[in-house]
């Protein structure tokens, strides 16, 4: 059995979980325009922009091979839980014959969770099991540890790249892993490679903080974001994201309060705007702008899918918050049809107004 | 403030609000008659103008779908006028383990976040319930509180509204438009047949806040009728029935509207009864572009006519007439070929 994942983030990650498994892991290629191309050509024109690219990877994914895909499902209400069924009957009117096998939430359906579990358990030991899903957590908590700092050290790289040169090794080490010590052992590693940075050396009062906030798949990859952390960090701002993979797993997948901690705080803090969670990341969004705001930072940027639900519930109420805590925040809707000069031209402008800003409040 | 100036009135005259938008078209019966019980005045915002849609446009993001900017032009409106408070409730699900579009969902938060002024007068009573029937007065009993009712009169309100309410519904299923069945209910107005022959019957898929809206459906019910046409809406269907359509899917829709505009759908597809189906979607609805989909490809397996209207603010009159006198057109003639070939 061949076996395929959606592209989004870090995908090394869910390729190491599947290949500790015993599967024959296919990874789909990084998302590019012709993914993209794929994936507008057979989805309806109004589905959000992740399910267009999302079903062009898989198409991209069956094309070298892939038989069967993996896939997380959702509860709703947002479009998302929705886009395993619709990739499914896709897929199947374009005459592939495709098994995908989606995770929803257990409770909805308990004996089809454990009979998917148990394919794609692979008829390994339970141990086997714990093993490898420890050591990607382990190695999703690493990953996202070091792709935070190279977040804030990207803005002061004195040679142009650096820092996106030595990601991309990183990920490629991380594929060797087999065991948790492994983990540990390239995670240190990494840090190492990172410490051989040259970094200009900037007072704090210059430094730049910007947040990423916004629906999870946008926020997450990369290639179609129009790599906005690269871009802002050639702009000279530190970045934080509001999304990383190791803390959706937190809140999502790991048992036990103390894991939901960080999650519910926030979702505590997004109250005021959003009362109820209504579905995508919306209420979280509106959280985590209130939070980078109280720690201090100098702006956000706002990214969704074009006519995203949920997202348009927040951009609605954004400029309210934006109002209230007194911070700049720049709504950037991505789709087929964005244009990297015209993102690139708006973030510039942000910037330049964060730069002004910050200098007349200091001064 | 509120109740000092409820105090100056008397509480008989207290102004509730409720957008001529959204869910009036499904729920306006049970909520006028629960206010009007309660001893409030209803004010309903007109009918939707291109210069309330304009002025909703201003006062929205741009990307959002036209039936929430229609609610905010009517939001705006109520609040020029001297309305005391303005009924908005979050509706989150009426149905187990299904919920609203997340828009509605959010809807309270939304607009008293963007639309200035409005932060203090809307009510959200949060609406959660098993069916479609939503005058379970526990829901109600916090909004009482701000109006400074008791729990017995919201009670014995509810249950004034909840008759009303079922007796549209009832009307409703004779195969009457919603329009009508709330004329019906709330006036006494007995609608009038249709004239003309009756040749085809289209099964009409839409929301209800998209079909019965004047500015976004352009009247489409009565179009159809004109050329003879017998149209079907899901809400003319029994909702036990409708249901059950659903059964063969592995997984069912999020969104209870959709779910139920899809079952219809399908159960449209299997009646041979039924000669062709048309879809009307606002621009930017999310559950309808997956559900169009669905849709498109299960036509086509069962070969039966499907016509997707996308409608937004742009959308011109004689485009719309056009395609449909097309429509019914192309059903007719292949009608009449297989009568004559039979």
């Amino acid at each position: 059995m061949k076996v395929s994942f959606p592209y989004m983030g870090t995908t090394v990650i869910y390729k190491k979980l599947l290949e500790l498994l015993g599967h024959e892991v296919i990874e789909p290629p990084e998302p590019t325009q012709r993914t993209i191309d794929l994936g507008v050509k057979y989805s309806p024109e109004f589905a959000c922009f992740p399910l267009k690219v999302v079903l062009g990877s898989y198409i991209e994914a069956l094309e070298i091979g892939a038989e069967t895909l993996v896939t997380s499902g959702g509860h709703g209400p947002c479009r998302a839980g929705f886009y395993g069924e619709t990739h499914k009957k896709i897929l199947e009117n374009m005459g592939y014959d495709v098994d995908i096998i989606v995770f929803d939430g257990y409770k909805r359906d308990i004996m089809g969770t454990i009979k998917k579990v148990l394919r794609v358990k692979n008829g390994k030991p339970w141990r086997t099991v714990w093993k490898a899903i420890k050591t990607v957590y382990a190695m999703a908590k690493a990953l996202d540890g070091i792709e935070k700092r190279i977040g804030q050290m990207r803005a002061y790289e004195i040679h142009r790249g650096d820092c996106t040169k030595a990601w991309q090794k990183i990920k490629k080490s991380f594929d060797d892993v087999k065991t948790i010590e492994d983990v540990e052992r390239i995670e240190k590693e990494s840090h190492i490679l990172l410490d051989e940075i040259a970094l200009r050396d900037v007072p704090d009062s210059d430094r730049l903080r910007i947040g990423i906030v916004g629906e999870i798949y946008v926020v997450m990859e990369q290639s179609i974001n129009l790599r906005i952390e690269e871009t802002l960090g050639s702009l000279g701002a530190e970045v934080e994201r509001s999304q990383y993979i190791s803390e959706w797993i937190d809140f999502n997948l790991k048992p036990g309060a103390s894991a939901k901690e960080h999650e519910l705080y926030i979702l505590k803090k997004g109250e005021k705007y959003i009362q109820e969670i209504i579905g995508g990341h919306a209420k979280q969004t509106v959280g985590h702008i209130v939070d980078y705001a109280e720690r201090g930072f100098d702006g956000v940027v706002h990214l969704m899918p074009f006519a995203c639900l949920p997202e348009l519930v927040s951009q609605s109420i954004i400029p309210t918050i934006s109002k209230d805590y007194n911070i700049p925040v720049i709504t950037l809707p991505i789709d087929e049809q964005t244009g990297a000069a015209n993102v690139l031209t708006r973030l510039e402008a942000f910037m330049d107004l964060i730069r002004n800003n910050k200098k007349t409040k200091t001064a | 403030m509120y109740n000092f100036l409820m105090f100056l009135r008397g509480f008989n005259n207290l102004k509730i609000g409720i957008p001529r938008a959204l869910l009036y078209y499904y729920y306006y019966p049970l909520w006028k008659t629960f206010f009007e019980t309660l001893g409030c005045e209803v004010i309903i915002s007109g009918k939707t103008t291109i210069d309330l849609l304009d002025k909703g446009i201003k006062a929205s993001v741009s990307d959002i779908c036209v039936p929430i900017k229609i609610l905010n032009g009517h939001v705006l409106e109520l609040l020029e006028s001297d309305v005391d408070y303005i009924f908005l409730p979050r509706m989150m699900s009426i149905r187990k383990g299904e919920f609203f579009c997340p828009k509605f969902m959010g809807l309270p938060d939304m607009v008293r976040h963007s639309l200035p002024g409005a932060k203090d007068k809307i009510l959200f009573p949060n609406i959660s319930s098993l069916s479609d029937d939503i005058s379970d007065d526990k829901l109600y009993y916090d909004m009482g509180q701000r109006l400074g009712v008791t729990d017995k009169n919201i009670k014995e309100s509810l249950k004034e509204g909840r008759k009303v309410w079922n007796e549209f519904r009832r009307f409703s299923k004779e195969d009457y438009t919603a329009l009508e069945a709330m004329d019906y209910v709330l006036e006494g107005k007995l609608p009038e047949k249709q004239v003309e022959d009756i040749n085809i019957t289209i099964g009409l898929m839409g929301y209800v806040y998209d079909v019965y809206d004047d500015l976004v459906s352009m009247g489409i019910v009565d179009r159809l009728r004109k050329m003879g046409v017998k149209v079907i809406t899901f809400e003319m269907m029994d909702e036990v029935m409708l249901d059950r359509e659903l059964d063969s899917m592995k997984k069912r829709l999020f969104w209870t509207f959709s779910n139920k505009l899809l079952a219809a759908g399908y159960k449209f597809l299997k009646d041979e009864s039924i000669d062709g189906i048309i879809h009307v979607t606002a621009f930017g609805c999310g559950p309808d572009s997956l559900i169009g989909k669905l849709m498109e490809i299960d036509s086509e397996k069962l070969g039966k006519p499907f016509m997707t209207i996308r409608v937004d603010e742009h959308t011109g009159e004689n485009h719309l007439q056009t395609r449909i006198e097309a429509f019914v057109d192309m059903i007719y003639r292949k009608k009449s070929k297989y009568i004559k070939e039979a």
